[in-house]
């Protein structure tokens, strides 16, 4: 791999220069193939960009395309062409923007038929401007730009794209993507801010797509809104990346060159059956290519990031409480789950959160992480108040937590998984440092040997030790363990025991959801037992478990 | 990526050469085009430009050929599907002239289709024969590309001769001087309504009511509504096949029944009448129109039912085929394949076609019917007045019946 | 006045795009099937009605006895022949509707290849029942009110099937939950290609109805699938109930633009809408809060 970078930077640039020539060898047709090519490149990798690692399939690649062609349209007489592109780039990033931070919410089909309405919105509203306004709905362009200038504008922006594209993989940001594709939640935890990230990638993916309609708008010297905004555009995108993979930089390209050239060679020999011979053409390929062609050297890839960051870390500061939980409250419609929870762990304590099942344990642990917000009352780490506050901001200030159903990013290396959560919280660590040191946390719960290896493939209880290493790598203060030890055998279960007094004896403070009676025994400094949502019993294990409420609530929560 | 241009080269050449090699100078004449097979455009294609391609083909065939001099030179057609798409299109044409080294490009369907290919003919030297492109441009493009011919005229021809007919009506006493306008929001409605807005007022009208719908419309009650509240006795939508097909039905829904009915395209298909209105088309004015009894025009029309099994509609399928008549007649007066002599030719020459006897102004053909009206189960020309075989429009059109066949 | 002939006049197009969702919310909701073929099945029947009426004299009504059955098995036999590899391999839920929309996609262009090369790129229509009604004092179409009547019956008979049935039932639990479902005992995969089978029969249905009464073409099934699109994700994934109200909302917002505001802006108003009902209900009107 390290050896192939070495003729791999020549070859491209070389690659580059070939393309760029085309031009003067290649006849018009050749050249409009070429620009064709380049036209969904562009768009099929920008798409990837942001669909790619997050998975959101959006169908919003013709309103920008849209966008920046209207651009053109509306200014190519007004201002020089260099400053028409850098508008519509604007434009475009402006119009992300505003969209993705209404509706990066959402997901799946939600999201997919939301951007296809928006743009068919945006076709309306310009289409009725220009009908009410301007009374002319077709613009004209005249500008002597011929098919040369725009096959070498979009190999440019072809360029850049692979550029930026290559920049935003090797930085914190593009391992963000990943991590919210795998597991959004898992993101928020590992203080990921999803939403900036989200909103950022889709911005400079619609940047791109709009300086594209852009370059090629002067070619068709007539715009309407039905050429500028056809849906085709985004259906052909979607289409491309699926079939090269999304999931990686170059996939794109190998869905488009094989597409655009399968259209050119049916349409030339079936003009007349170009609907069938395409359809037939696509089953097959989905039968027989699932993954699309980048999955077929899905093995040849191993991730590797570098980036030189190093940073240390200072101690909490010594007072009130690590954390306080005061007159809690949640519910769910007419269930109400935590009622009036109160709650406190001293610094360097193990705090037990016992009770039967659905007394509302695991909703405490949500409400503290920011999971879940409260309908009334307060949390306060460290005597400050994070009541409400989003996950993220929660895990960056130094509260970690484990899954009750284990979430690991299955298809990140283990390694990947703990970098991840080295990378985002307030002195991030990156690059060889950050290696070292997930290195040395999977060391620490015992899977040094597994660090290559996608979290998918590990054991479940692998897992559960991997999502403790990821915790861990946030440098908490405060860690949740929802239900960690469950499932291990009398063996592990002692190794388990012994990690967690380690933590514990380094001064992490510690909240844990646990029904292993013998691990809360010998851990728990104090426990407090939960039924129907509130507290009902707190105090040393011994003491608590011996209270006549706590027996009456387990043999009643057994009985239901 | 080096080995990727390679392939892409080489899978290229590939699918040009199934094709065919070179054309041999004069033995046959190559004649290709590119129009919408699928997509949205389909059905106008479908309904004006491939039936009459088909039918010239085939006129050409049993004539062994065009004239070339002494011989007759056999055609060999070489077509694409441009589904829709302006970049599939450029692509497209760009593969006739480049690989398929065709003599003679015929156009797409559509304005703005055949302004997407404008550079592209013009870049080539290639006669454009743009006979389903209606524009208010239509002069500008023709200075612009001198090879390019605009043989459906110009928007405001269309709104000049409404108002013609709409002023004729009103000087009879049939109608008062209010009009409710509607315009499906393309570029054609747009145009049409544009240039219709001076022209009503010049002839005196006001405009009661004055709106747009957007294309895909699928309810058109309450356009009806409105306008039979607005008072005015004529209603005029600028209208596409499907919402022409609407309207009229929801008209007759509605009971809606205006002195003067007129909806644009799709009112002079074949379709209009008898598949859809029967006998309720009678005193509907529409845009288009023929000379119903130039014997010229009857043996179009019965060639073009043989031939493709549909009948021609009566506004650019007759002005689509005469424009093959006058490339043809060029291509046989220069007696080869001298791009440049044909153009000249066009610009220039007088010839006879099924449409009459056409006479390009500064590339564009004026005389186009752009109204005529259903009367006794037939679609006659009404204006221009000045067009030979143009009748007298009929008011009040007599009240929808219900149809319940 | 207006009131009346904005109420009557929506709810009978607000009718017609639940008419024409139903079918795609089974498909989707039930069978995970994202179907984007789905319009070219309702043009298929549209062609149907158009073919029996013209050349045979059998009105559209009737010919839902033959269309709809005909339909029922069709989508069957393409679930159980081409879309059961793909639900076999499917390791989850997301996979299997990344799939089918490549499927279906190519699905589209072979049906559309289909019937262009059988019919043409032309513009297809005919009339039936084109005779004003009076409905309290506003005029409609009878052809669309007979339309709207037969949707309500099959809205109703579906409402019926999901719920007083077994099958139904099933059905209605693998929409909610396919792994719970298989837990207490129910053929999921059975039950899928039922939902898909059915969905393609209401498909039908709404193909042959608007056939009486709207223009179609080989290639115009894109419009009737979006309109499916947008109704069934603003109602809610697999609630019977949100289409119907999805339909109801989209066509009374779009008469009474018309009506009120700019014709122009009908379908600015609708795509806000849905816009704005997904931003405050991210699942729909009716759909279930993802976890």
């Amino acid at each position: 791999m390290t050896a192939g970078r070495l003729w791999l930077g020549p070859l491209l640039i070389l690659a580059v220069v070939g393309l760029a020539v085309v031009p003067i060898y290649a006849n018009g047709y050749y050249l409009a193939l070429g620009i064709s090519m380049l036209n969904y490149v562009v768009l099929a990798t920008a798409w990837a960009l942001f669909s790619g690692p997050t998975r959101y399939i959006s169908l919003a690649t013709a309103a920008f395309f849209g966008i920046g062609a209207y651009t053109m349209a509306v200014l190519s007489e007004a201002i020089p062409v260099a400053a028409v592109i850098v508008v519509a780039a604007a434009v475009g990033v402006a119009v992300a923007l505003v969209v993705g931070l209404a509706t990066l919410r959402l997901r799946g089909v939600f999201f997919v038929i939301f951007t296809f309405g928006l743009a068919e919105l945006i076709r309306q509203i310009v289409t009725w401007y220009e009908v009410k306004i301007t009374k002319t709905v077709g613009r004209y362009i005249f500008l002597d730009i011929g098919q040369e200038q725009i096959y070498w504008q979009l190999l440019a922006l072809a360029v850049l794209v692979f550029v930026v594209g290559w920049l935003i993989g090797r930085s914190r940001l593009g391992l963000a993507m990943r991590v919210i594709g795998d597991d959004e939640t898992v993101a928020r935890h590992v203080a990921i801010d999803t939403t900036r990230a989200k909103l950022i990638l889709f911005a400079v993916s619609a940047a791109f797509m709009s300086v594209a309609g852009a370059v090629m708008a002067p070619r068709w010297t007539y715009i309407d809104s039905a050429i500028a905004f056809n849906p085709m555009i985004s259906f052909q995108v979607v289409i491309m990346a699926l079939l090269g993979g999304a999931g990686k930089l170059y996939g794109p390209l190998l869905g488009v060159i094989p597409l655009v050239l399968l259209f050119e060679v049916i349409n030339a020999n079936f003009p007349n059956h170009f609907a069938i011979v395409l359809g037939v053409v696509f089953i097959v390929i989905v039968y027989f290519l699932p993954g699309g062609v980048a999955g077929l050297y899905d093995r040849w890839r191993a991730g590797s990031i570098r980036l030189p960051v190093v940073a240390t870390r200072d101690s909490a500061a010594p007072g009130s409480a690590t954390l306080e939980l005061v007159g809690l409250r949640k519910a769910f419609g007419g269930l109400v789950a935590v009622d009036d929870l109160d709650l406190r762990a001293a610094p360097g304590e193990i705090v037990g959160l016992i009770g039967p099942n659905g007394s509302g344990k695991t909703t405490a642990l949500n409400l503290i992480s920011g999971a879940l917000k409260p309908d009334s009352g307060d949390i306060l780490f460290k005597g400050r108040p994070i009541t409400g506050l989003p996950a993220n901001r929660i895990a960056r200030l130094g509260v970690a937590r484990t899954f009750q159903i284990v979430r690991v990013l299955e298809h990140l290396s283990c390694l990947e998984n703990i970098v991840a959560g080295l990378a985002f919280r307030p002195q991030p660590l990156w690059g060889d440092a950050a290696r070292r040191r997930g290195r040395e946390l999977l060391d620490r719960v015992g899977l040094a040997e597994r660090a290559d290896v996608p979290a998918g493939d590990l054991t479940y209880i692998d897992q559960k030790r991997l999502e403790l290493a990821r915790a861990l790598a946030l440098d908490p203060e405060l860690l949740l363990l929802d239900e960690w030890l469950a499932g291990l055998n009398p063996s592990e279960l002692v190794i388990g025991i012994e990690l967690i007094q380690s933590l514990r004896d380094e001064g992490l403070t510690i909240v844990m959801v646990e029904h292993v009676m013998d691990a809360i025994r010998t851990l728990c400094d104090r426990c407090v037992v939960m039924n129907a949502g509130a507290r009902i019993a707190d105090g040393p294990p011994s003491a608590v478990l011996a209270e006549p409420d706590v027996i009456a609530a387990y043999l009643g929560g057994a009985d239901a | 990526m080096m080995k990727t241009l390679t392939s892409t080269l080489a899978a290229a050449t590939a699918a040009a050469m199934l094709l065919g090699g070179a054309a041999a100078a004069q033995d046959k004449i190559k004649i290709g085009y590119a129009v919408s097979k699928t997509g949205p455009n389909a059905p106008g294609a479908g309904i004006t430009t491939i039936p009459n391609y088909q039918l010239w083909i085939h006129d050409i065939n049993e004539a062994g050929g065009i004239k070339l001099g002494d011989a007759v030179v056999p055609i060999e057609v070489i077509e694409y599907d441009d589904q829709s798409n302006t970049e599939e299109l450029v692509r497209a044409v760009e593969r006739l002239v480049n690989q398929d080294e065709v003599d003679i490009l015929l156009t797409p369907w559509g304005t703005g289709m055949n302004l997407a290919v404008g550079p592209t003919f013009n870049k080539y030297g290639y006669p454009q024969m743009a006979a389903t492109a209606a524009t208010d441009r239509a002069y500008e493009m023709g200075e612009r590309w001198p090879n390019s011919f605009w043989m459906l005229g110009t928007s405001t021809m269309g709104a000049n001769s409404l108002a013609e007919v709409l002023t004729t009506l009103k000087g009879e006493g049939k109608i008062n001087d209010k009009v409710a306008m509607v315009s499906v929001a393309d570029a054609f409605g747009i145009e049409l309504a544009a240039a219709s807005r001076p022209a009503l007022e010049a002839a005196g009208f006001d405009l009661a009511l004055d709106e747009t719908y957007p294309i895909t419309t699928q309810d058109f009650s309450q356009i009806i509504n409105a306008a039979r509240d607005s008072g005015a006795d004529t209603f005029v939508a600028f209208s596409y096949p499907p919402d022409t097909f609407g309207l009229t039905g929801a008209a007759i829904a509605g009971a809606y029944n205006p002195a003067v009915f007129y909806t644009a395209v799709g009112t002079a298909f074949p379709i209009y009448k008898d598949n859809l209105f029967h006998d309720n088309v009678d005193g509907v004015i529409g845009i288009g129109g023929v000379d119903i009894d130039d014997p010229k025009f009857q043996d179009y029309r019965q060639r073009h039912v043989a031939v493709t099994g549909q009948e021609p509609d009566r506004w650019a399928s007759p002005i689509t085929y005469a424009s093959l008549e006058v490339l043809q007649q060029a291509i046989e007066r220069v007696g080869k394949i001298d791009r440049e002599a044909i153009i000249k030719e066009i610009q220039t020459g007088t010839f006879d076609t099924v449409a009459g006897e056409i006479k390009l102004d500064r590339n564009v053909n004026a005389n186009v019917w752009w109204a005529g009206q259903w009367q006794d189960g037939d679609f006659h020309g009404l204006a221009p007045a000045s067009m030979k075989g143009a009748v007298k429009p009929v008011a009040p059109k007599p009240a929808w019946k219900p149809a319940d066949k | 006045m207006i009131v009346v002939d904005i109420i009557v006049a929506g709810l009978i197009l607000g009718g017609l795009y639940a008419t024409v969702a139903l079918g795609l919310t089974l498909q989707y909701g039930v069978a995970r099937i994202m179907n984007l073929a789905y319009g070219e099945f309702i043009v298929a029947a549209a062609f149907g009605a158009w073919w029996l009426f013209t050349a045979n004299a059998i009105s559209p009504l009737a010919g839902l006895v033959v269309i709809v059955p005909l339909a029922f098995l069709a989508n069957w036999l393409i679930y159980h022949l081409l879309l059961m590899p793909l639900v076999r391999r499917a390791r989850s839920r997301e996979v299997l509707e990344g799939d089918s929309i490549l499927f279906t996609f190519g699905l589209l262009f072979v049906m559309q290849g289909v019937m262009l090369s059988l019919f043409g790129g032309q513009l297809y229509s005919y009339s039936y029942l084109l005779v004003p009604i009076d409905v309290i004092g506003t005029t409609v179409s009878a052809n669309r009110l007979i339309a709207f009547a037969f949707a309500i019956v099959i809205g109703l008979g579906l409402y019926l099937v999901l719920t007083r049935t077994r099958a139904g039932t099933a059905m209605r639990a693998v929409a909610v939950d396919p792994r719970s479902a298989r837990l207490v005992g129910i053929d999921v995969p059975r039950m899928s290609a039922l939902a898909f089978a059915l969905g393609g029969a209401l498909c039908a249905a709404a193909g042959v109805l608007i056939s009486m009464f709207l223009t179609f073409s080989a290639s115009g099934g894109v419009l009737f699938t979006m309109k499916a699109l947008i109704v069934v994700i603003m109602g809610g994934v697999g609630s019977l109930l949100g289409t119907l109200v999805a339909g109801l909302l989209l066509g009374l917002a779009e008469v009474a633009t018309a009506r009120l505001i700019d014709p122009g802006l009908t379908l600015a108003v609708n795509f806000a809408i849905f816009l704005a009902v997904l931003l405050v209900r991210p699942t729909g009107l009716f759909g279930r809060p993802s976890s």
